[in-house]
């Protein structure tokens, strides 16, 4: 922001510039790093900057450089693709098919800039940047973009007081180690007299340097014109910063003076060839007067136009300049902008016609304005344009209407529900509003992005019943209110609309409609346990979506099949195989990158479970491929850390980690707590309890009371952590086990109202926890164990099934009681490891093996070959056939079985004839005695 | 200004306001370690007026940390950031204090600047911090939690629920601090008085939250506009320290 060249000496700094210069080095397991500078103004953030900047360029350094502008509505990622034009002048093209395919594209031209170097992206003024440009930053610091890059930024201070969005963001940054912020202080007392004397050119008289610390408060800024001042023997009657540059401006030329003001009126930096038709001066003028103002210290000039020297200088001036001469000021810019050839840049035109008193003029710019913002994903920044637009048009605008309506739509699309509310609460009331029926739907729609389901569910009934529906709309509303009830759990009434909307859609709607009522109808039916109908519904839903081969039809229809399949329905295996063919079929048309991406990341999840580690962390890479962004990289992150977490690959961890905390600085509580179970996953395979203790209790106190699964996991998590802190002789947390027990009434209360499914985990878990205990208290009991096992062994889960065979064992050891099985448990656990590839866990079996002196492998040759008999004979079950035989080894009927895996009793008695065939037995008894060999 | 500001805690209070606390444990810790700071700020000692919010500040805290881990609270996640969110003002507040920067808010400056006396009484004291900071860091603090979670502040939702609870605590915590504040001839004017300044302090948080509910809604349709956020910062700012200079004059002794 500050002029260039004819500078005081950098003063008090020289430590924090070395601390930069080795923050922006010292890059995270990411490749990437931040140091966010913050400061008032003129305490001399933009030339630490530039001195950083200089030192770093050429040191295994590539330097960008760019600034944000404070007209408050800039276009989007301006400040990047300023400095991405600043490097080579051409003109990049920024279309693209998503805001995923966008920031890819922009990190492409940071990677081709960067090369093998380590780029600093160098960013003036954050304070003012657009959100696109927010999360474009997180996205590059989160590694997602693949450049190695180093981000220096300058927040002033004063912006951070109220509510502005990068407090939390960099609240969020603050935890990881490869992100710092520095607050500059001012200089005190010794500093300022160390400036002073630099400036004055000789030791100053000791009341002279106190009189401008005093009256600067050591802002540096402020030091250097004070000093100038004293030097230049010019007589201090000023106190304030405003009464020094005002007494400036008056020794300027007239020409040069009228310069200054032009310039503080405009946006910086001002082109020459701009200037040149704003003020009234031929070629030689301006530039004899341009002159003056730089001479004078005023302006500051570099390859992009012209500023003022300081902020400050045109806080101060701004104020100077009578409201009707800054009027025609602004009139003079917009007409010269509207001069040039080609599109004029919308974001300033507005700002000056706005400015000028020319409302009806500014309109034109702000739509367009609009428009580009929207083509580039930034809705925001869109539905910041479509509001200054209402402003600018008056209640009888013809316009109006249309420009309520997409104010009202781009309010919803940026999440500002009850704008987006307020705005159709207008629109409805105009002469030449929509029909009832729009206007009920989109209220509806609004109504319940807002969280508000009960007002929504009535506006959907209200758009159903309004004399204008057609047929069509009547498919739409229907389909929306299922999968409303579908969510409230109102399982029988979503069922019931589904249906409606169904047959409404069958006869004359859209596919996007008939793909939505057919996953609400699908899903309510697996909710009230009529599977095989449900299943029937979006299989259906498929086919259709398939014909009409619309990218988004196919994304969702196989998304919902492969979420029914992997969800409530537990055939984790062919969930996976469902949502990889629907990637498949997308991939082939080449189109979905974004439904590729998640049912990919549904395939990988389901692996995991069902302990194909080898193959999800496959199916992770491809999904990583398409170059994610926002929640779906979170998604695909989380999946990937919690495999390097079974793998024990800690410093990938980590870098997963640091990189979801950063996506979350920008919003997503919801990914919080998965992310805080992997880091006390992380911490206890690595012996730091205590930071596994932490990272449950804040994820204790951070978690909504209906996420059951997760609050679930992270109890889990929490007492293992005290159970293995208090083996490994550490202490154990009272008041941490106390609060862990309270969560588990929650749990146990909460899973009364749950559906099947969920409950059927949450017990799981709770089974787990439960055992925990009984480790925490010394009671090696090896009973709650037995039951996670069987529980996690019908859930297909191998890991957590594994684990609690391993604590079987040890109880069981420990106890003396029933060592064969034991022995036979503890090596099943141990193949189940080593299959995985979860080395850590493997590890810690192996220990518990070698503290009861037994052999895992060959050392018992007898032993283990029964297992891996055995084991041979279960490997020709399919999992279907395995989940049954578990049960009967249960002692469960056919009819509980039916119950359990949501299947026909008819069905068990097929699976059961299977398994007798290729196990070769004749009774229960007998599959039962096998299978428990095995297990 | 040659003078440090806290005297020989300077210190201690500028490495304490180094950390930033993310979670709630984190703020009780970081309230806990300035009361110990606090305590040894000359003359007054303990009952300096910082110290006296302080100390119900840590109290309140406290009991909102027991609630979360007791999951009373609706959207636990909300509450917590809310929390950390808020109590960050109130540190970024001491720590532009003790750095002698002109950014200190009024409200805030005009509590600060009383810690050398003479001495307000403690009740008054306590209830002017609570008045800075709810009316004026709360509602901004209610907008960044908001904006961080991509909801919005709507009437009756469950984050307004869980806002509401927290009333419960202040009223809870503000009349038994009350009474551990009186000595005995104000021991006699509160039994003739009953409990009708119970009430009335009572009252008086929860209006004020509730305006700071307000506050926060209004805010939240023009965050995106700097200027005029900055303007209704000024304008909250203002209106506060108003409120907090009555409070802290010797009118407000008759809080006692």
């Amino acid at each position: 922001m500050a002029g260039l060249g004819d500078e005081g000496p950098l003063v008090g700094r020289t430590g924090t510039l070395a601390d930069m210069q080795s923050y922006l080095r010292n890059v995270g397991p990411g490749g990437t790093s931040a140091v966010f500078v913050t400061g008032e103004s003129g305490v001399g953030k933009s030339r630490l900057l530039r001195e950083t900047a200089d030192a770093l360029r050429g040191g295994g350094f590539a330097v960008l450089f760019g600034t944000c502008l404070d007209i408050g509505d800039a276009s989007p990622l301006h400040p990047v693709l300023q400095a991405l034009r600043r490097h080579d002048d051409s003109t990049r093209s920024t279309a693209a098919d998503d805001a995923g395919a966008l920031l890819e594209r922009v990190s492409h031209d940071l990677r081709a800039i960067a090369g093998d170097q380590q780029l600093l992206l160098v960013l003036d003024d954050l304070q003012w940047a657009d959100r696109s440009t927010r999360q474009l930053l997180l996205y590059l610091l989160a590694g997602l973009g693949d450049v190695r890059v180093s981000v220096l930024a300058a927040i002033r201070a004063e912006a951070l007081h109220g509510t502005h969005p990068l407090r939390r963001v960099l609240a969020e940054l603050r935890r990881l180690r490869s992100v710092r912020v520095v607050d500059l202080a001012p200089l005190d007392q010794e500093q300022t007299h160390e400036l002073v004397a630099a400036i004055v050119g000789r030791t100053p008289a000791v009341e002279d340097a106190d009189r401008v610390f005093k009256r600067s408060g050591g802002n540096p800024f402020v030091v250097e014109e004070l000093s100038r001042d004293l030097r230049d023997g010019r007589v201090e009657l000023s106190d304030t910063l405003r009464e020094i540059f005002l007494s400036r401006v008056d020794e300027l030329p007239p020409k040069a003076h009228t310069v200054v003001h032009a310039i503080a009126a405009g946006v910086e930096p001002i082109h020459h060839s701009v200037l040149a038709r704003v003020v009234p001066f031929d070629e030689d003028q301006l530039i004899e007067a341009v002159r003056a103002a730089v001479t004078h210290r005023f302006v500051a000039s570099d390859g992009d136009g012209y500023k003022l020297r300081h902020r400050l200088v045109a806080e101060v001036l701004e104020q100077e300049v009578l409201p009707a001469e800054a009027a025609s000021l602004h009139r003079r810019y917009a007409e010269a902008l509207e001069s040039f050839e080609g599109e004029p840049d919308n974001a300033r035109l507005a700002f000056h016609w706005q400015r000028a008193g020319e409302p009806g003029r500014a309109l034109d710019p702000v739509v367009a304005a609009a428009h580009a913002a929207e083509r580039m994903y930034g809705f925001t920044e869109a539905h910041r344009y479509w509001t200054i637009a209402l402003q600018l048009s008056t209640e009888t605008d013809p316009r109006r209407t249309e420009l309520l309506g997409s104010a009202a739509e781009s309010a919803h699309h940026c999440g500002e529900h009850l704008l987006a509310l307020a705005r159709l609460e207008e629109l409805a009331g105009r002469p030449d509003a929509p029909g009832q029926s729009d206007v009920h739907l989109r209220r509806a729609r609004y109504l319940a992005a807002a969280g508000r389901s009960a007002t929504a569910e009535v506006e959907y009934q209200r758009a159903l019943e309004a004399p204008d529906c057609t047929p069509r709309r009547r498919a739409s509303a229907a389909a929306y209110l299922a999968e409303l009830l579908l969510h409230l759990g109102r399982y029988a009434d979503a069922n019931q609309h589904a249906r409606e909307a169904l047959e409404l859609a069958a006869v004359n709607g859209a596919t996007t409609d008939l793909v939505r009522a057919s996953a609400a109808l699908g899903f309510s039916a697996a909710f009230r346990e009529d599977p095989d109908a449900g299943l029937a519904v979006i299989r259906h839903a498929v086919e259709i979506a398939e014909r009409s081969g619309h990218p988004d039809d196919l994304g969702v229809a196989y998304l919902h099949l492969a979420e029914l399949l992997t969800g409530p329905l537990n055939s984790i295996e062919e969930g996976v195989l469902v949502a990889r063919r629907g990637a498949e079929q997308l991939a082939a048309r080449g189109v979905g990158r974004t439904y590729q991406t998640r049912l990919l990341a549904i395939a990988a999840k389901g692996l995991f479970r069902t302990g194909q580690w080898a193959e999800a962390s496959a199916v992770l890479e491809t999904a990583m491929r398409h170059r994610p962004s926002g929640a779906d990289a979170v998604e695909l992150l989380l999946s990937r850390s919690q495999l390097w977490v079974g793998f024990g690959e800690v410093d990938h961890a980590r870098r997963d980690l640091d990189a979801i905390a950063t996506l979350l600085a920008g919003g997503g509580a919801r990914h919080v707590l998965p992310m805080l179970t992997l880091r006390a996953g992380l911490a206890m395979w690595q012996g730091e309890y205590a930071d596994a203790r932490a990272a449950v209790q804040r994820g204790v106190t951070e978690t909504r009371s209906d996420d059951l699964v997760l609050l679930g996991v992270l109890a889990w998590h929490g007492l293992r952590a005290e159970a293995q802190a208090h083996v490994a002789g550490q202490p154990v947390d009272p008041g941490a086990v106390r609060r862990l027990r309270t969560v588990m009434d929650r749990l146990v209360k909460g899973v009364v109202d749950a559906p099947p499914a969920v409950r059927a985990v949450v017990d799981g878990y709770l089974d787990l926890c439960t055992a925990e205990l009984s480790r925490v208290e010394d009671r090696h009991d090896p009973e709650p164990w037995a039951r996670a096992a069987a529980i996690w062994d019908r859930r297909q889960q191998p890991y957590p099934a594994a684990y609690a065979r391993l604590r079987h064992a040890e109880a069981s050891l420990q106890r003396r009681v029933r060592r064969t099985a034991a022995i036979n448990g503890l090596r099943q656990a141990y193949a189940t490891a080593q299959a995985m590839g979860a080395k850590p866990f493997a590890n810690e079996i192996a220990g518990v093996a070698q503290r009861f002196r037994i052999a895992l492998g060959d050392g018992d040759p007898a032993a283990a070959a029964v297992v891996e008999q055995a084991a041979g004979e279960l490997a020709a079950l399919t999992g279907r056939e395995r989940e049954v035989l578990a049960a009967v080894a249960e002692g469960l009927t056919n009819r509980e079985i039916g119950e359990l895996l949501f299947i026909s009793e008819r069905t068990v008695g097929v699976h059961l004839g299977h398994i007798f065939d290729k196990l070769q037995v004749r009774s229960r008894v007998q599959a039962s005695r096998v299978f428990l060999t095995a297990a | 200004m040659t003078q440090p500001i806290w005297g020989p805690v300077q210190q201690d209070m500028s490495d304490i306001l180094q950390r930033h606390p993310d979670d709630v444990p984190g703020v009780v810790d970081q309230l806990a370690e300035l009361q110990k700071v606090l305590c040894r700020v000359p003359p007054l000692l303990d009952s300096n007026p910082v110290a006296d919010f302080n100390k119900l500040y840590l109290t309140i805290t406290e009991n909102v940390l027991e609630r979360l881990y007791a999951g009373k609270f609706k959207d636990p996640g909300f509450l917590s950031r809310l929390d950390v969110e808020f109590a960050a003002r109130y540190f970024d507040a001491l720590r532009y204090w003790t750095e002698c920067s002109a950014s200190c808010p009024g409200v805030w400056a005009g509590l600060f600047s009383r810690v050398p006396g003479p001495d307000p009484r403690p009740l008054p004291s306590a209830v002017a911090g609570v008045n800075a900071h709810i009316n004026f860091d709360l509602p901004f603090a209610l907008v960044t939690t908001f904006d961080h979670l991509g909801s919005d502040p709507i009437d009756g939702s469950d984050q307004h629920h869980d806002y509401l609870q927290v009333n419960d605590i202040f009223a809870e915590e503000i009349p038994g601090l009350r009474r551990g504040y009186l000595d005995r001839w104000q021991l006699l004017i509160d039994t003739m008085n009953g409990d009708l300044d119970d009430w009335w302090q009572g009252e008086m948080v929860e209006y004020t939250r509730n305006v700071a509910w307000r506050n926060a809604q209004k805010i939240w349709a023009i965050r995106h506009d700097m200027i005029a956020l900055d303007k209704e910062r000024r304008r909250l700012d203002n209106t506060a320290t108003g409120l907090g200079k009555l409070l802290l004059s010797p009118f407000g002794g008759f809080l006692q």
